[in-house]
């Protein structure tokens, strides 16, 4: 086995990592509270990099305007659909809202492709001149992504476990019932904590499309590799579904970047790691690495 | 311009309606009956795809294995969906439906030696029937007609036998049920195994008629449309199934009349379906899938 690659591929596992704990983050925050798999999160993310793309590269807005102009999408993306794909449905059968998120997954990548075509789209002028640590290069935006993603989801996990509101957003998870006895109104902190999670994916979704590139067919490649991660950390539960996104970026990085004694895997399985492991925690450890029991099991 | 209608292109419609006929009735069982959310439905529907291009191509099997075969890797794969479908339920059997699909789709696109990978196989022969290779479109409607008629009047038998009854009766209650002395698992099973040979079946008929095949066909986006299908047909309904199918595959056609771009009338498309699927889901959100029953 070749160790020199090594330090390379920590560095690559932590930028794929970050990016996953972005876009995880928020679909374990609105399981955790609304109880609904929302299979458009990824697309809710592929259209935060398109209107970002929007407004920095087809209007060149300046990097905070098209910034503000992306968080106003967010949140409009996230009213219409907690509002009139999630809202309506979530009394009734918890097959409807896998139903609606489908469909809606598929609305928003439509719509995509009709508006900006299904071609590959870069966002440019903002990767920067590789820096050289000793054997690892490293790109000015992927210490960026790394870095953003520690803020980002240290100040999730300020807001959830030391605010009055995270008081409130934990307590709705509990009970919903108990916490409207006491006076929390569940709709404000679902949907609040609804349009966080889709500001979050959309941040995300800026950060893929620097470090890579957009295409409207990205969003279902996301949705999945996010619900890997939160089946490995257990449904609903932040914290694991973090450590989860981190733990799926080290075996994608490393499983195919090592040679195991002669035997090396070609990339284009990557991406099957993610579906393989949901499998595999789903049917040993459906809850998760860290749950402690199991819903609907 | 007028566009011309051949006699040829609706026979092309009607192959393709027929096809869409066997693919959605199976799904329909699993889906509309059983209540199961099986994603993988499509998975079968490759294997079964697959296995007829691969061994008519590499190996030159006739028509009548490659069918079958196409049938008894549809079951076999059914045996997998069944084992995931045993641990888990609800939701967590559509996620993992779901990656159990991407699973097959990584396989056929990464195994390029023996899949072709992206590029397909390509090159299937036309189906030989009693010595006559069917080259015209017509004789290959008669023949596939007459495998959907087979395979539909045993759907509709079994629509509406005990093995229907107690697969509805465990997606409404299954504790109930198995007090009542049916086998939720291996209800469950079955359905899966008769809904993937057929998928399999349909795979087969699609892989012959198009002559080429490729990972793409056998998408999330295929799923949908199927899915679309069984619910704009109210799930678990035999003929409104059959209606959805003829109304959905010729919906497109209406597009095409108003000449946009191949570029714009792909997600056009899609758009039209998963509109149509979210609006047939709002006017019967309270009576789509119902409550699960409490004794």
């Amino acid at each position: 086995m070749d160790f020199s690659l090594f330090p390379q591929l920590i560095v690559y596992s932590l930028i794929t990592g970050s990016l996953y704990a972005l876009v995880s983050a928020g679909l374990s925050l609105n399981y955790g509270l609304l109880r609904v798999l929302n299979f458009a999160h990824g697309h809710m993310m592929m259209v935060g990099a398109y209107a970002f793309y929007f407004f920095s590269q087809e209007q060149g807005f300046s990097l905070f305007n098209s910034s503000i102009g992306t968080v106003g999408i967010a949140a409009v993306l996230a009213t219409f659909t907690l509002l009139i794909f999630i809202r309506p449905f979530t009394k009734f059968s918890y097959q409807l809202t896998l139903v609606t998120t489908l469909a809606l997954g598929t609305i928003l990548e439509s719509l995509v492709s009709l508006f900006f075509g299904v071609d590959v789209k870069s966002l440019m002028g903002y990767s920067g001149e590789s820096i050289e640590f000793g054997s690892v290069y490293i790109t000015p935006i992927q210490i960026g992504i790394i870095l953003s993603a520690v803020v980002v989801l240290g100040a999730v996990a300020y807001l959830v476990h030391a605010t009055a509101v995270g008081r409130m957003i934990r307590a709705v998870r509990e009970s919903p019932s108990a916490a409207e006895s006491l006076g929390i109104s569940e709709r404000k902190v679902t949907g609040g904590v609804f349009l966080l999670a889709t500001v979050l994916a959309c941040f995300a979704g800026v950060m893929v499309g620097v470090e890579t590139n957009l295409q409207p067919t990205m969003g279902n490649a996301y949705t999945m590799k996010a619900f890997a991660a939160m089946i490995l950390g257990g449904l609903g539960n932040v914290w694991g579904t973090v450590f989860g996104a981190y733990l799926l970026g080290f075996i994608e990085n490393f499983s195919i970047g090592l040679d195991f004694w002669g035997v090396s895997l070609p990339t284009g399985y990557k991406d099957a790691f993610a579906f393989v492991i949901i499998l595999l925690v789903l049917l040993v450890r459906p809850q998760g690495l860290f749950g402690s029991k199991a819903r609907g099991v | 311009m007028q566009p011309v209608y051949t006699y040829e292109y609706e026979i092309h419609l009607a192959i393709l309606i027929v096809l869409y006929f066997i693919l959605v009735q199976s799904f329909n069982l699993t889906f509309g009956l059983g209540r199961l959310f099986n994603l993988a439905h499509v998975a079968s529907y490759a294997i079964g795809a697959y296995a007829t291009a691969l061994l008519s191509t590499s190996l030159g099997w006739g028509t009548y294995a490659c069918v079958s075969s196409s049938m008894v890797s549809g079951a076999l794969l059914a045996f997998l969906i069944g084992a995931i479908s045993a641990r888990l339920q609800h939701d967590y059997f559509a996620i993992g439906s779901m990656a159990f699909s991407a699973v097959v789709t990584a396989i056929l696109v990464n195994w390029k030696s023996v899949t072709g990978g992206v590029l397909g196989v390509a090159g299937i022969p036309r189906p030989t029937v009693f010595g006559h290779e069917l080259t015209e479109n017509l004789e290959f409607l008669k023949f596939e007609g007459a495998l959907c008629l087979i395979v539909m009047t045993f759907l509709w038998l079994l629509f509406r036998n005990r093995f229907a009854r107690a697969l509805r009766a465990q997606s409404e209650h299954e504790a109930a049920a198995q007090s009542l002395g049916c086998d939720p698992g291996a209800a469950r099973l079955v359905a899966f195994v008769v809904a993937s040979a057929c998928a399999g079946l349909a795979g087969s008929l699609y892989a012959y008629y198009f002559n080429y095949i490729d990972p793409s066909s056998f998408s999330l986006t295929e799923m949908v449309f199927i899915m679309t299908v069984a619910v704009v047909g109210k799930p678990g309904s035999f003929w409104g199934a059959c209606a959805a199918t003829c109304f959905l595959v010729l919906l497109p056609e209406g597009l095409r009349q108003a000449e946009f771009s191949p570029d714009v009338l792909g997600p056009m498309r899609q758009l039209c379906y998963a509109v149509i699927m979210f609006v047939v889901v709002v006017i019967n959100r309270e009576k789509l899938f119902p409550i699960q029953r409490s004794v």
